[in-house]
């Protein structure tokens, strides 16, 4: 009887190859293999049509989905190669570890004091919350470890023992150690044998983990291994993470470890399998036991011999079909460049860092650029995963089931119409979900304009389609619970977007969601976008509606305080660039900046901020008082200050009277005008100031110059409705300036304001008002 | 002393390199007078097993130049790229002096620059007594590095004309001079490779044709990658051309290099050293060089019309000269900078006011 322990490092296709190579030789009755035993029932589904990694092994709680891990798998995961043995060995196979059913349980137990442990080894606990809590831990761990002998956390060598074997003999690359220390070797048991070893040597060298969970797990396996061993097994063989491989060899321990393992908390875990990427394999994506190039990875484990070659001869392609010019001279010249770096630095053969040099060098001109081309279509590479259609269903649906439930909206195929009022709690939820779902582009609800007034009703008509649920198994990904899912979604979506109005969109699509987590996504990049917009008009149309947002807040009461320095900020940034933005524009670029700088004034009128509209006021100034400006841009900036009062009127009808004056082309005058009076036709009428100004300034002009102005008059005036002109003629025959009625009643002289104010709740009723 | 104003590197560095050979056990490629581990060694540093130490002569990726000087025993030539002030000029001349004792093969780019330069030239005084002969030719940098097997430099490479960028084609792939008047030909003796620098900001630059691109590798010199590496090198840089000019003032302090290293590296990057606000980068390059010519000149002005401290005062014209390249696009850039970030930082007020002053 012989039990085979092969300590391996988890996604390393060298140790994959040899794990394989390994059980060719020693042809074992049964295989063990870290994971959780109670997801042995989904060992099956390995080797069943329609299953291909990378896929992972997703445990959660059916309770709270929140909580859960994944078990990624690729292919050249020696795990998966190990078990893929199994199954055409027609052997059993087995999962070797703590069962999840009380490690889950722990770990939620222990959610409520500070220490939380670690992650196992290939695990990954998700939600946002954990995944920071996690890496507190981490870096707090790292603090500590400074000042003792090695300045790599304890946990980070558990989890990757041979990576930092491999730095510490000065490579950068494990894989590549690993394929000269151990793969030239003729006997595979010999270099397991040597990982034992130097992992004896490594534990009894490094300070014990303060992880509580350690030893439980090791005495779990241990348990494993003997159980095997009872039921009659002869031949086994253990594939586990290199760390826990010395841990295993004495199983004389049954009494400690059943002692260890009493009372231990439990909890239901359910499991499927779920389609994954390369990408959520990287260490970037926030996977503790990640790896940093998985399409270099694949690349190794598809290609032993000739890896160089055939890698720049993928990059080569790669190139080609971005229509760059990439010869084969390249690739040769490429591939010398990349072996005299490795002789340089004293390797058997380049590995990727060699490789990627190369190429930057010799293929890319020196530039880096196109290397981020090669990481993200060729080292990380976009692969998906597929799992059989009959895999159990992923949490996210169970949620969505359960939101259904809760907010009283079951899916039906016929149209349905729901009006909320979001006063009411379980309408607010439902607008909540809906507006989520319309996140996650799951198109079930469609909101329609609503009728009648206020901001507190909402109208949604609702139509489920079956492949919506597709949808939603692929939204799995992001998140287990729909909330969780959307949050991630719009953080990952704000990051691609590029231009500012867009964002600004989604930022208004995500208020109502309530998702304050993606709120400050969106707000981040807003900023950042806003800082390097260096098209102003971008920056115009992005206040609008955050100032709208900002000064009404919605009913839904989110925090608003960064949305109002975000503001601030924008509108600093638009009166510095403003004047220059507006310089030498023709007529439609014009019209079109009249239009953004109204909107602009609207905003920043809506906001009711002082040092906000001195300084806006401050840049029309400037503004208007600039040569090379097109008429319509410096009539509005000089209308906007008059109706702020930050222009006295005297200085106004100097203004008037300067760019009116006939010395000036016909046609900027005639925009002038157009610019200080568009549309506001009414307001003529009403506000007697303005009416005196132009007033005054037509009396002030003799019969010749009138004559000539008297077309641009007309152009401007043409735009005011026909019961506005009719209006202003009789004003101006009726009338002398300054005594007309309407508002400036106040001028009259004996006129009693306060009685007259007495009769108006008469007139009022009589009026029905 | 000699009273050279600037030494040859492998003049002014002979001792280095002497002790390098001494404990170079690794294979020389042919002509060389060093192994590509010791070129790589004597540019960045480090201790020798004697217990020599030998001074870093480039401050940054060791990675770079270990891909510079893999090239050059390569078929191709290396092309040192870069913004200006990133020390290409520097590591060309260094590379050169180590692996062929010589920096001295140089031509100079310019605008100017004919073929003569590169291939060869007549001695027309020879050429007219006695006719094409082998005595009447002038014989160029790039001809004797080639007859010796040595490193031949090539600066500003894109600033000379393209017509005379490609005669250099030949002599990358061929590796051979035809000399047509004298119906014979130059081959290249085994060691002999080209070192070209260019400048990736500069205006009205030559840009190199596809076919000679190829015979080139291409390694782009970053600028500093760390704020230490930059003060470093800064404050390096500071305190020796202050000895050669011989300023009155006091060493710059530490604070006033740190504060302009990070303006400098702040509008470079386009994000505030603490990564939380964007910035736009203003149109010039801010290299370090420049920066180094900022506390430079600063230390000038507080040495002779100050009291010999350097202050925000004395480095503000400088440094609103270095960033506002362009008066229109870059005054906003600066302006934005100075109200966004520079306002609101503590104990910048007197720097916030030193430049308000001169922009406004």
């Amino acid at each position: 009887m012989s039990i085979h322990i092969l300590g391996i490092r988890h996604h390393g296709p060298g140790s994959a190859r040899s794990v394989k190579k390994a059980l060719q030789q020693l042809q074992p009755d049964i295989i063990l293999v870290e994971g959780p035993p109670d997801a042995d029932v989904m060992l099956h589904y390995i080797g069943q049509e329609g299953m291909e990694p990378p896929v992972a092994l997703l445990a959660y709680m059916p309770d709270d989905p929140q909580q859960a891990v994944f078990y990624p798998f690729a292919q050249f995961s020696p795990e998966w190669q190990a078990i893929a043995y199994a199954q055409q060995a027609a052997i059993p196979v087995r999962f070797m570890d703590l069962p999840l059913t009380h490690s889950m349980a722990m770990d939620k137990g222990e959610k409520d004091t500070p220490l939380v442990d670690q992650p196992a080894d290939i695990e990954e606990i998700l939600p946002s919350q954990a995944e920071t809590e996690i890496s507190h831990e981490d870096f707090s761990a790292k603090e500590e470890l400074e000042t003792g002998l090695i300045d790599t956390p304890v946990e980070h060598i558990h989890r990757d023992p041979l990576k930092y074997l491999a730095e510490a003999a000065g490579y950068q690359e494990s894989e590549l150690w690993w394929e000269h220390t151990f793969e030239q070797r003729q006997n595979t048991e010999e270099s397991f044998a040597a990982i034992m070893e130097s992992m004896q040597a490594l534990r009894e060298a490094l300070p014990e983990t303060k992880n509580k969970k350690e030893p439980l797990r090791e005495a779990y396996m241990r348990k494993i291994i003997r159980s095997a061993q009872k039921e009659g097994f002869l031949n086994i063989a253990v594939i586990c993470g290199a760390w826990h491989a010395p841990a295993l060899t004495n199983l004389d321990t049954k009494k400690a470890d059943e002692e260890l393992l009493k009372k231990l908390p439990k909890t239901k875990v359910d499991f499927t399998w779920i389609p994954w990427t390369y990408s959520r394999l990287t260490f970037d994506s926030g996977y503790g036991a990640g790896i940093h190039s998985p399409g270099w990875y694949q690349h190794l484990w598809d290609f032993p011999q000739d890896t160089a070659v055939s890698w720049l001869a993928k990059v080569a392609a790669l190139f080609r079909q971005k229509n760059m010019d990439t010869s084969v001279a390249h690739v040769i010249e490429a591939v010398r460049l990349a072996d005299m770096l490795a002789l340089l630095r004293n390797y058997p053969r380049p590995g990727l860092h060699e490789l990627n040099e190369a190429t930057q060098s010799v293929i890319c001109f020196g530039d880096e650029v196109l290397l981020q081309l090669i990481r993200d279509e060729l080292i990380v590479s976009n692969k998906l995963g597929q799992v059989p259609g009959n895999a159990p269903k992923v949490p996210l649906q169970h949620d969505f089931e359960k939101q259904q439930s809760k907010c009283r909206l079951q899916p039906k195929a016929d149209d349905k119409v729901y009006v909320l009022d979001l006063r009411q709690p379980t309408d607010l939820d439902r607008s909540k979900l809906l507006h989520r779902l319309s996140l996650l582009d799951i198109k079930w609800g469609r909101q329609e304009n609503v009728s009648g007034k206020g901001t507190f009703k909402e109208q949604w008509r609702l139509r489920w389609q079956p492949e919506l649920l597709i949808k939603v198994i692929e939204m799995g990904v992001w998140g287990n619970t729909i909330e969780e899912a959307t949050n991630q979604f719009i953080a990952h979506q704000s990051k691609e977007v590029q231009e500012l109005s867009k964002v600004a969109r989604l930022l208004e699509r995500t208020i109502p969601a309530e998702l304050p987590g993606a709120v400050d996504a969106v707000m981040n990049r807003i900023n950042e976008l806003a800082s390097m917009a260096g098209d102003i008009v971008q920056l115009m149309q992005a206040l609008p509606p955050l100032a709208y947002v900002s000064r009404y807040g919605n009913v839904r009461k989110t925090d608003l305080a960064m949305l109002s320095a975000l503001v601030d900020s924008l509108i600093v940034r638009i009166c510095v660039g403003l004047p220059n933005a507006c310089y030498s524009l023709d007529e439609d670029a014009s019209a079109s900046m009249f239009a953004h700088i109204s909107e602009v004034n609207n905003a920043i009128n809506l906001l009711q901020q002082d040092a906000q509209l001195d300084l806006w006021h401050h840049t029309l100034l400037e503004l208007s008082a600039k040569e090379h400006i097109h008429g319509l841009i410096s009539g509005c900036a000089c209308r906007i200050l008059f109706d702020g009062k930050a222009l006295p009127t005297e200085e106004m009808a100097s203004r008037f009277s300067l760019a009116l004056s006939t010395a000036n082309e016909p046609g900027y005058s005639a925009a002038w005008l157009e610019g200080f009076l568009k549309s506001s036709g009414m307001i003529l009428l009403l506000d007697d100031v303005l009416w005196n100004i132009l007033y005054q300034w037509v009396a002030t002009l003799d019969g010749e110059v009138f004559k000539n102005l008297l077309p641009l008059l007309r152009r401007t005036f043409s735009t005011f409705s026909p019961v506005e002109r009719r209006k202003m003629g009789e004003k101006a025959k009726g009338l002398p300036a300054g005594q007309s009625t309407g508002f400036a009643y106040k001028h009259t002289p004996g006129f009693d304001a306060s009685r007259a104010e007495q009769a108006l709740p008469v007139v009022k009723m009589l009026l029905g008002m | 002393m000699s009273t050279i104003l600037r030494a040859h590197a492998e003049h002014q560095f002979a001792e280095e390199i002497e002790e390098i050979k001494k404990v170079d056990t690794y294979q020389r490629p042919p002509n060389w007078q060093l192994s590509p581990w010791a070129v790589v060694t004597y540019l960045m540093g480090g201790k020798l097993k004697s217990g020599y130490e030998v001074s870093p002569k480039y401050i940054g990726s060791r990675r770079l130049i270990e891909i510079a000087v893999a090239t050059l025993t390569t078929d191709r030539a290396l092309l040192l790229y870069g913004l200006p002030g990133t020390a290409k000029s520097w590591v060309s001349e260094h590379i050169a002096a180590a692996v062929s004792g010589d920096s001295t093969l140089l031509i100079q780019g310019t605008a100017g620059t004919g073929e003569e330069a590169v291939r060869y030239g007549w001695n027309y005084a020879r050429l007219l007594a006695e006719g094409p002969t082998v005595a009447a030719l002038v014989i160029t940098p790039m001809m004797r590095a080639m007859r010796d097997g040595k490193i031949a430099r090539i600066e500003e490479l894109t600033r000379i004309t393209s017509d005379v960028q490609d005669t250099l084609i030949t002599v990358l792939s061929e590796k051979t001079m035809p000399i047509p008047e004298l119906d014979t030909e130059v081959q290249a003796t085994k060691g002999f490779n080209v070192i070209a620098t260019a400048n990736n900001r500069d205006k009205g630059v030559n840009e190199l044709s596809g076919a000679l691109k190829r015979r080139f590798n291409t390694v782009i010199l970053p600028v500093p990658e760390t704020m230490q590496e930059e003060i470093d090198i800064v404050k390096r840089r500071v305190e020796s051309l202050g000895k050669v000019l011989e300023l009155p003032a006091e060493p710059p302090a530490l604070q006033e290099i740190k504060r302009i290293v990070t303006i400098f590296r702040e509008l470079r990057a386009g994000v505030t050293l603490d990564g939380k606000t964007k910035i736009k980068s203003p149109t010039g390059t801010m290299s370090t060089a420049e920066a180094i010519s900022v506390v430079n000149s600063g230390v000038a002005l507080a040495a002779h019309f100050g009291d010999g401290q350097l202050k925000a005062e004395d480095v503000a014209a400088g440094l609103v000269g270095s960033v506002v390249k362009d008066p229109v696009q870059d005054r906003v850039v600066w302006l934005e900078y100075l109200e966004t970030v520079v306002k609101s930082r503590e104990g910048w007020k007197d720097i916030y006011r030193a430049c308000r002053d001169i922009v406004v």
